[in-house]
């Protein structure tokens, strides 16, 4: 039973957690690919980079200051892009630069070879990425510093490379990314219900994770508890058997 | 201190604790009730002294109202009306060029009130919903910083036609004029403002649960993260950040607590509990160094530092006085050294 479960999701579980009390990881990159090894990769068929959200590295980080600074420098240096998932205006999602850029020249360029969006997407991608490594892109932005036209940059947001944020403002997006965040959203709300289910409202970590995962959850328990951990959503309380999860009362 | 409540009526309190007791009651010196003539007819939002003195203040309310005050005979001494309910007012506590008072209305613009004058015809024009919070900087004094329901924060300099200085960004993007229109400083309405003693950093909380510190020369955001902070306010909170300590601290109202973190580095102190309700506003009176927070449980609570004790010596049985020794006389009554 669990050999076949290996076989599904190969790289989900064997990792260890590390929670509060154990070794505390105070470089998130070094968190990062653990979280990344999470990332149940084949239930998307590898069209998706590995996506590790901001939530799950403050569960790992216990300074949550230090930890969005540390993120800042790897995105100024170019290692990581932070990605606006659509359904929570707070909830950033982390993919590594070169994941991103070989997933997006897979998947999109083989979805739409011979369409025009091939031509405008690949200037995107050579261009635009290595230069401006922010959340967002202006109009002026594009149209001047590198040269799109209108049209390339609707042929960007067909593709699904940019989501519109504001009259002439555009998120970066990740192409595809639709079904990982119904599957996040449904997730998070079945791990958040099991939470609140329980009597008095507060779960044993150690017990959460041990019940079996509701067919909802695709992603996997861990992954959902270190969002959960990382986003307040519940408060964790070191106990004597472990940790608690405990909704909070407001 | 000045408070103002929700039924329109202003009191004056006296902070000094002469009881020495360590539980007291402060007691209430005047107030404006209602068989007042001129008092406020709905809740009054926000209340000033004028900076400089205690003979005059300041105060605001949703009867679309400035009300200025003069203590002694406690006449108003000025009223302006405006067409909108008023959310907050501030005067510059800094200033000795201007006596402006920037008001934040429902509306979207800012409207300056000029007390010497008596005119309010200064308008500032960029916010595109009401305006929730305004503060002047306790450096400048033609710095204002105004704070809006279209989750936008702005920088002003008054003296300024053309428009606000700098719209705060929460991702730190590239800047440029044409770029303005799309920053957020927060992700939903933003609630409050304060600028550190020093003016030096600016404090933002907005009602996605976030507070966030600026540094207020650049409009940077330093990445300080204080975690959840829970803010449910409909109208604006009060929160304020202590003065003369060696790490500043902010006190936020946080449901019927009071969160305490410490500015500059988003570690979370304490939650001070003693309200019954949703505590909606906090000061700090740098002087005694104590935090006065009002709440809809109709109280306002006094916040003392508790200080380091001496162990007591089993032989003495003095009765100990709560009174601060920094308050207490050092002189003595005897003639021996002269």
């Amino acid at each position: 039973m669990s050999w076949k479960r290996h076989h599904l999701i190969p790289e989900t579980f064997g990792v260890k957690r590390r929670r509060k009390r154990g070794p505390v990881e105070s470089d998130p990159l070094r968190g990062e690919p653990e979280l990344m090894q999470l990332f149940p990769r084949g239930l998307f068929e590898d069209a998706l980079p590995p996506i590790v959200l901001r939530s799950q590295v403050y569960s790992l980080v216990p300074d949550r200051t230090v930890a969005d600074r540390q993120l800042k420098e790897l995105q100024e240096q170019g290692e990581i892009r932070i990605v606006q998932l659509g359904f929570d205006l707070d909830a950033h999602g982390i993919i590594f630069t070169e994941d991103y850029r070989t997933r997006v020249c897979d998947c999109v360029l083989k979805a739409c070879d011979g369409r025009p969006y091939a031509g405008a997407v690949q200037k995107f991608l050579a261009s635009v990425l290595p230069a401006c490594g922010d959340l967002s892109f202006q109009q002026d932005q594009m149209t001047q510093t590198f040269g799109f036209r209108d049209s390339e940059i609707t042929h960007l947001v067909n593709a699904g490379v940019l989501t519109v944020r504001d009259a002439g403002s555009w998120w970066l997006a990740v192409p595809g990314a639709g079904r990982f965040i119904k599957y996040f959203v449904k997730g998070r709300q079945a791990v958040l219900s099991m939470v609140r289910k329980a009597k008095y409202r507060e779960l044993l970590l150690s017990e959460l994770l041990g019940r079996r995962a509701p067919v909802v959850v695709r992603l996997g328990l861990t992954y959902h508890v270190h969002d959960l951990i990382g986003a307040q959503l519940v408060d964790c309380i070191s106990t004597t058997s472990g940790t608690l999860l405990r909704l909070p009362e407001t | 201190m000045l408070s103002g409540g929700s039924d329109g009526v202003i009191v004056l309190y006296d902070l000094e604790n002469s009881s020495r007791q360590s539980y007291y009651t402060c007691k209430a010196v005047c107030s404006i009730g209602r068989d007042h003539p001129d008092v406020h007819r709905y809740s009054v939002e926000t209340v000033q002294w004028y900076p400089h003195d205690t003979g005059m203040f300041t105060s605001s309310s949703f009867d679309k109202t400035l009300k200025v005050w003069d203590t002694n005979t406690l006449q108003t001494a000025d009223v302006f009306n405006f067409e909108e309910t008023v959310y907050s007012h501030h005067m510059s506590p800094v200033s000795t060029k201007h006596c402006l008072v920037a008001v934040g209305t429902r509306g979207p613009k800012v409207q300056l009130c000029d007390l010497k004058s008596g005119s309010c015809s200064h308008i500032l024009q960029g916010h595109r919903q009401e305006i929730l919070a305004v503060s002047w900087s306790p450096r400048y004094d033609y710095i204002l910083a105004t704070a809006s329901a279209d989750s936008r924060v702005k920088l002003w300099d008054v003296r300024r036609a053309s428009g606000c200085l700098i719209t705060l960004d929460q991702h730190n993007g590239k800047k440029s004029q044409a770029v303005e229109s799309a920053n957020t400083a927060h992700n939903g309405k933003v609630n409050g403002l304060c600028f550190t003693s020093d003016g030096l950093h600016l404090l933002t909380v907005g009602t996605d649960n976030r507070m966030r510190l600026w540094n207020s020369s650049n409009g940077e955001n330093t990445l300080v993260n204080y975690g959840k902070v829970c803010n449910n306010s409909k109208k604006g909170l009060k929160f304020t950040v202590s003065c003369g300590c060696s790490s500043e601290f902010v006190f936020v109202p946080y449901g019927s607590t009071i969160a305490v973190y410490t500015v500059y580095s988003g570690e979370q102190i304490t939650m001070l509990k003693g309200h019954y309700k949703t505590v909606d506003c906090c000061v700090f009176q740098s002087n005694f160094q104590e935090l006065y927070s009002g709440s809809r449980d109709c109280n306002i609570l006094a916040w003392v530092p508790s200080l380091y004790e001496p162990v007591p010596d089993d032989d003495e049985t003095t009765t100990k006085s709560q009174l601060n020794p920094a308050f207490e006389d050092a002189w003595s009554s005897s003639d021996e050294e002269g």
